[in-house]
């Protein structure tokens, strides 16, 4: 340990550290700043205009949709991609002579360009796309959809999407999770009479937390600055049925409104401070060691 | 615990890398490094977007006999396209500006604040032989360059060759619209084809049949909307376009799932015969009859009720000189020399443009275009479209109308959200009235 410490003394984190505060800290600040002025395409001079930038955001009804949308995507990103990435996870840590290649093709769509995967799913989607097809044959046909033109369900639509593409990559972390679970308990476990849903519950969940909490962060961090998968599937409509927090920062700044486009994104930096450093330390106190 | 999250951070590095490395496909670089080399060789920089880099203005033939001529240099700066608004927007307000740039002229006024950041080109030599200016200028004046007067007009593009098939005649009115397609329905062809997952396409119908009743009925009517005189939820004839719009689709005389269809698919189903009409500009005739010169296709204009003027969109495609640019009197030597009466006559002919310079020749033209010549722009049965007028991002408005065929809203909500989102833009403008 002591020749670590004298091999790399501290001032090696300088670089980075100044990197870090040049590109992240900085415009941060100075995007703080903006966020209370009136920069605009066509002003020569920035006024300070206090909370009106605010007050548009939450007397604007497109605005307001776009908050619940974000919302509603990282929750159901969240649960989706941590329940199917453990099932998938357990499943594939099971001894399976393909497990090797059913992990790999379950973690292939998490290297995709999302571009691609809009071009692959946008025609499945159609209320004519294969999906409303293989509802029908299934004898289904009466729960077939719009999936991305009806206002209600669009952005549901697209959360599916999302899990379906990312699953696999929290699969990945769980599964390495998983690997560091001995043996030796779940060996203790059978002995003592309990089934494979108890040993789950009371061996495999526990000792997988910090792979739960991590993934559980990234997926909501993810979920709520959530901008590709709605732009490249839906730009945002039909009309404005899936705006999310991203693609209206995106349109403030079409529109030429730089300082609500700033505002906008200050809000979304407050609002996944606040929802996930408290969370993230609620987690940590679960934690188990072994 | 510790081994475990050892293992969890390795995974989600290696993951992170993975991630990355297909994540970034793109690098935008632009070296706008416009520097005067030495024996006093100027090099201009121009900016344009990748999608116009065909653009007959760049040609390099063209810029090498510029060069040869004057010893000035062209530099194009190839600019993504879905991202040239934002890229321009940033260079002119920190003022590393190109020296000429290719946008056009009503975006210009919307996104790139024209009048603040433009050289006004009213005193150029070239623009004394200019036909028509209005398609070259704003606020009074001329900003843009341009050797073409053909503005892209906006109507409905039909299949000739199914219409003589069916014997039908172009229909002059809404009802006679409406039996035309009833007839093609009949025939097993879509009538009307509506790619409205672009929401920009809901508007071709209103944008040209409400400047048409601006035109003949309110005069003042864009001008009371900029002035707020008049509010967009106060036109009760703009109701009923968007509801004789609407009422096309309601009655299946359109593609069945307009919100999923996408305007690049428009190309495939005219050459496929698949449809016979769509609300569009004369663009897409070039770009169908290019694939397919059997396939004819022609321009009537909207027919929402007797007599209707074509719709002419501003024109596109223009060059502007920043107010900033580090080489103003290059810059404007290059479209001095564009304007000359050689060079232009050289682009008109290629490029089959209708002349804007009175000493230069139009060509002879594909037969939609002349046939639009001859019945709508030499008897100035023209009239420029909506967008033409405003002074805003109107894709609000489009998204309002998407939302009338996603089953939410009626004509007069969809008015409303967007005249109150128009108040908003306006006021953030700080146009006077707002």
């Amino acid at each position: 340990m002591k020749i670590y410490k004298r091999l790399y003394s501290y001032y090696m984190i300088w670089p980075a550290l100044l990197i870090y505060c040049i590109f992240f800290v900085l415009p941060t600040i100075i995007g703080l700043f903006y966020s209370f002025t009136d920069w605009r395409l066509d002003r020569t001079e920035i006024h300070w205009n206090g909370w009106t930038n605010f007050k548009t955001i939450f007397s604007d009804s497109t605005l307001l949709l776009a908050l619940k949308n974000t919302l509603i995507f990282a929750v159901v990103t969240v649960i989706g991609k941590n329940v199917i990435g453990i099932a998938l996870a357990v499943a594939l840590n099971m001894k399976l002579k393909s497990r090797n290649w059913l992990r790999a093709i379950f973690y292939s769509p998490s290297i995709l360009s999302i571009m691609v995967i809009s071009i692959v799913f946008t025609p499945m989607l159609r209320s004519d796309g294969s999906i409303n097809k293989i509802l029908e044959w299934f004898g289904l046909g009466s729960l077939s959809q719009a999936w991305l033109t009806d206002p209600a369900i669009v952005i549901l639509t697209i959360s599916f999407v999302s899990i379906w593409q990312t699953a696999g990559f929290q699969m990945a972390i769980y599964l390495a999770g998983l690997q560091s679970i001995s043996k030796e308990y779940y060996e203790a476990a059978t002995i003592d009479g309990a089934g494979s849903w108890k040993s789950f519950l009371n061996i495999t969940l526990p000792l997988l937390l910090p792979a739960i909490n991590i993934n559980v962060m990234l997926t909501l961090i993810g979920g709520l600055k959530v901008f590709s998968e709605v732009f490249v599937l839906t730009g945002g409509g039909p009309g404005n049925a899936s705006q999310v927090v991203g693609t209206i920062i995106l349109r403030s700044f079409g529109e030429g409104s730089w300082g609500l486009g700033t505002a906008v994104n200050t809000l979304l930096f407050v609002a996944v401070t606040i929802i996930s450093i408290p969370l993230l330390m609620f987690m940590r106190r679960k934690e188990v060691s072994e | 615990m510790k081994q475990t999250t050892k293992r969890v951070s390795a995974v989600l590095a290696a993951s992170a890398l993975a991630v990355s490395l297909t994540a970034c496909g793109n690098s935008g670089d632009d070296s706008s490094n416009a520097s005067s080399g030495s024996g006093g060789k100027v090099t201009i920089e121009l900016a344009i977007s990748k999608a116009s880099q065909d653009s007959a203005f760049v040609d390099q033939d063209l810029l090498d006999q510029f060069e040869k001529e004057t010893n000035i240099k062209v530099n194009l700066q190839l600019l993504p396209s879905e991202q040239i608004t934002t890229v321009l927007q940033t260079k002119l307000a920190v003022g590393e500006t190109p020296d000429i740039v290719q946008y056009n002229l009503a975006s210009a006024v919307t996104d790139l604040n024209l009048e603040r950041n433009f050289e006004i080109l009213d005193d150029e030599p070239w623009v004394g032989r200019v036909v028509n200016k209005n398609v070259l200028s704003a606020h009074g004046h001329v900003y843009g360059f341009h050797v073409s007067q053909d503005t892209g007009m906006q109507g409905v593009v039909y299949n000739k060759d199914i219409f003589n098939e069916l014997g039908l005649s172009v229909p002059k009115n809404y009802e006679e619209f409406i039996a035309a397609s009833q007839k093609i329905k009949d025939a097993g062809i879509t009538p009307i084809f509506m790619p409205f997952k672009d929401a920009w396409a809901t508007n071709i119908w209103t944008s040209a049949a409400l400047a048409d009743y601006a035109s003949k009925n309110d005069p003042t009517l864009f001008e009371d909307l900029n002035t707020n005189k008049k509010k967009w939820n106060e036109i009760p004839e703009l109701e009923t376009l968007i509801d004789q719009q609407y009422q096309l689709y309601k009655q299946g005389l359109t593609n069945a799932d307009v919100l999923s269809d996408s305007y690049d698919m428009a190309v495939g189903k005219f050459l496929n015969k698949e449809v016979a009409m769509m609300f569009m500009g004369d663009w897409l005739i070039q770009d169908v009859e290019t694939k397919d010169p059997n396939v004819h296709l022609g321009l009537f204009p909207v027919p929402y009720t007797d007599n209707v003027l074509m719709g002419a969109s501003p024109l596109g495609g223009q060059l502007f000189i920043p107010k900033q640019a580090k080489h103003l009197a290059e810059a404007k030597k290059f479209l001095e020399f564009l304007g000359s009466k050689d060079v232009a006559q050289q682009i008109v002919t290629e490029q089959k443009y209708v002349s804007n310079f009175s000493d230069v020749t139009t060509p002879e033209l594909p037969e939609y275009k002349q046939e639009i010549v001859d019945n709508y722009i030499t008897p100035q049965k023209t009239v420029t479209t909506m967008e033409g007028y405003l002074q805003v991002d109107m894709s609000e408005m489009y998204r309002s109308f998407q939302d009338v065929y996603a089953g939410g809203k009626s004509a007069k909500e969809a008015l409303d959200a967007w005249n109150t989102k128009f108040q908003q833009l306006m006021k953030d403008k700080g146009v006077e009235g707002f």
